[in-house]
């Protein structure tokens, strides 16, 4: 009688515990799908911002070359290939905001200062893109989550390899 | 800031009656949200209920417990826990901030207890301990529901990694520059003057490091004297010292805000000897921000702080003759103290308010992509049904 109950008993733990580490898992993709979204959205209107800079007087006609096609590459980029072509356009970048003091116009400057803003933000979103991407990875890899499959058909994540010093 | 306003809840762990770098902070980021025009709702312990502000919401009366080497004023326990569930349920919120959710209390159980955007601000620097092979696996499920994490200095970020192997983005504490960068000199506090403000008596605070280091920097500076603020009673430092010592001191006590701009702004030299258990080191900030000249231990929080001595004089920590020489090197060379000061008024500009609330709400703006709101999480939403509170 008594070994039935603590059998049962055990069993109904490891069912919760299976259950909780699928909701504990299916959060931590959750945070890895919204925190790429956040982070692909900055990416994003960088190209944009990248792509008037390249327009407006603050970029010479090679420069302008330089950074149109950087910032087209970021925009078309399959994910694969995405990680390369933002590094591309952040060093076009980098050399333009190398000697930013020449710019002049008021909306020259407006434009270098947003880019800035948005640098920082960017850089907020690689760090909490990659914690969650590596909690993630970390809580897949326990040996309870593999043999019952609690990952279902969800992809692993990827790291997003980003040369985070260079932008 | 934004155009849209958001609901923002934040859980303060420590009692909020009790004076403290962490309570300070909740209060001036609620007061900043809330002239920003968003709506804020503060959870905190509180031993009464008068004196609250409006956007204070009492959890409970805290209790004492000794933790990282103070005594910290903080809540826990099923009737906390019921209540911290009912202002998440209630509070319809767009984003939550829990601030120290790494220790046992209020912020702790609302991570627990909630699902959706939250981010979490990690104060404490310490080193690893060894209960932490006991506590981080209870820990990790909990802490990496938080969408986005902030460390308050690179100490802190260190011990996050350190501790729990989780990344956080630095963010300093805020002060309003505007209240320090006006302070008048009062004659009677400048000149060949140390300034030291905190609460001497405890050992911490280093003040007995500053005491070794005296007899020898009043041998190469005849007419110094030390002006020590804070509360405390001033006889029990006193009667650690030589007599011939006593009469270099003058204790102030308790001073105002307005008094202690005016303080960091005359001293000539502003000392901060701590031995450690510090995060972040908000009066160095402030004393950087009224354009004062600084020597501090180097400890990592304060090493940080001063841009690794770029804005002022570091010396090895509890090492008096160290102390005493530096001492003695900066007070006589006024050319280097006014270069480093005016670099640190600057760099202070950094750790206004206008720029620090900005910087949490960019992370509260990429924890809120997906647009969810903050919701009991699944877990709980059983239990309470279970218990006959369903929402």
């Amino acid at each position: 009688m008594s070994t039935t109950f603590i059998f049962l008993l055990v069993i109904a733990f490891i069912a919760w515990y299976l259950s909780y580490s699928a909701t504990r898992l299916d959060r931590l993709h959750h945070r890895v799908e919204t925190s790429w979204a956040n982070l692909d959205a900055l990416l994003q209107r960088r190209a944009a911002i990248a792509l008037e800079i390249a327009r407006s007087e603050a970029s010479d006609p090679a420069a302008a070359l330089l950074l149109t096609h950087a910032a087209h590459q970021a925009r078309d980029a399959s994910v694969r290939e995405r990680s390369s072509a933002e590094t591309g356009l952040t060093g076009a970048l980098g050399i333009l905001l190398a000697d930013v003091d020449h710019v002049t116009g008021d909306n020259e400057r407006a434009l270098i200062s947003e880019l800035r803003e948005l640098t920082e933000k960017i850089k907020m979103a690689i760090a909490i893109h990659i914690d969650a991407v590596n909690r993630t990875q970390l809580v897949r890899k326990k040996p309870l989550i593999r043999l019952f499959r609690l990952a279902g058909t969800a992809p692993a994540p990827v790291i997003y390899e980003f040369e985070s010093d260079a932008i | 800031m934004p155009l849209s306003k958001k609901r923002i809840g934040i859980v303060c762990p420590y009692g909020w009656d009790t004076p403290g770098g962490v309570q300070s902070h909740v209060g001036d980021l609620a007061e900043y949200l809330i002239s920003a025009g968003h709506h804020v709702s503060v959870l905190a312990p509180a031993l009464s209920e008068t004196d609250l502000p409006e956007y204070v919401v009492n959890a409970g009366r805290p209790i004492s417990i000794p933790y990282n080497g103070a005594v910290a004023r903080v809540l826990f326990g099923p009737i906390a826990f019921a209540r911290v569930r009912q202002w998440i349920a209630q509070g319809n919120f767009d984003i939550l901030h829990l601030h120290e959710p790494a220790i046992p209390s209020i912020s702790l159980l609302a991570c627990w207890a909630a699902e959706g955007p939250m981010v979490g601000t990690f104060h404490v620097a310490a080193k690893r301990q060894k209960v932490s092979f006991a506590i981080v696996p209870f820990l990790e499920p909990v802490i990496e529901k938080l969408t986005a994490r902030i460390a308050v200095s690179e100490a802190a970020r260190e011990t996050l990694t350190e501790h729990l192997e989780t990344d956080a983005i630095v963010v300093p504490n805020g002060i309003y520059v505007d209240k320090f960068k006006n302070g008048r000199i009062n004659e009677r506090w400048s000149g060949n003057t140390l300034g030291f403000i905190g609460r001497f008596q405890e050992p911490r605070k280093g003040l007995a490091v500053l005491i070794d280091a005296l007899p020898e920097i009043i041998r190469a500076i005849p007419d110094l004297k030390v002006f020590v603020a804070g509360p405390g009673n001033p006889q029990d430092a006193l009667d650690l010292m030589n007599p011939e010592l006593r009469s270099r001191f003058e204790f102030l006590g308790r001073i105002s805000e307005a008094e202690k701009a005016d303080f960091l702004t005359s001293v000539g030299l502003y000392v901060a000897p701590n031995t450690g258990g510090e995060s972040f080191g908000i009066i160095l900030a402030e004393a950087l921000a009224c354009g004062a000249s600084i020597i501090a231990s180097d400890i990592p929080a304060f090493n940080s702080l001063l841009g690794h001595g770029q804005f002022g004089t570091t010396f090895e920590s509890e090492n008096s003759q160290d102390l005493a020489r530096e001492v003695i090197s900066l007070l006589k060379d006024p050319e280097i103290r006014k270069a480093k000061a005016q670099l640190g008024k600057e760099y202070a500009q950094s750790f206004d308010w206008d720029v620090v609330a900005e910087k949490i709400f960019d992370v509260y703006e990429m924890a809120m992509v997906g647009g969810r709101s903050v919701t009991l999480s699944s877990e709980n939403r059983g239990w309470s049904k279970l218990m006959g509170r369903g929402e």
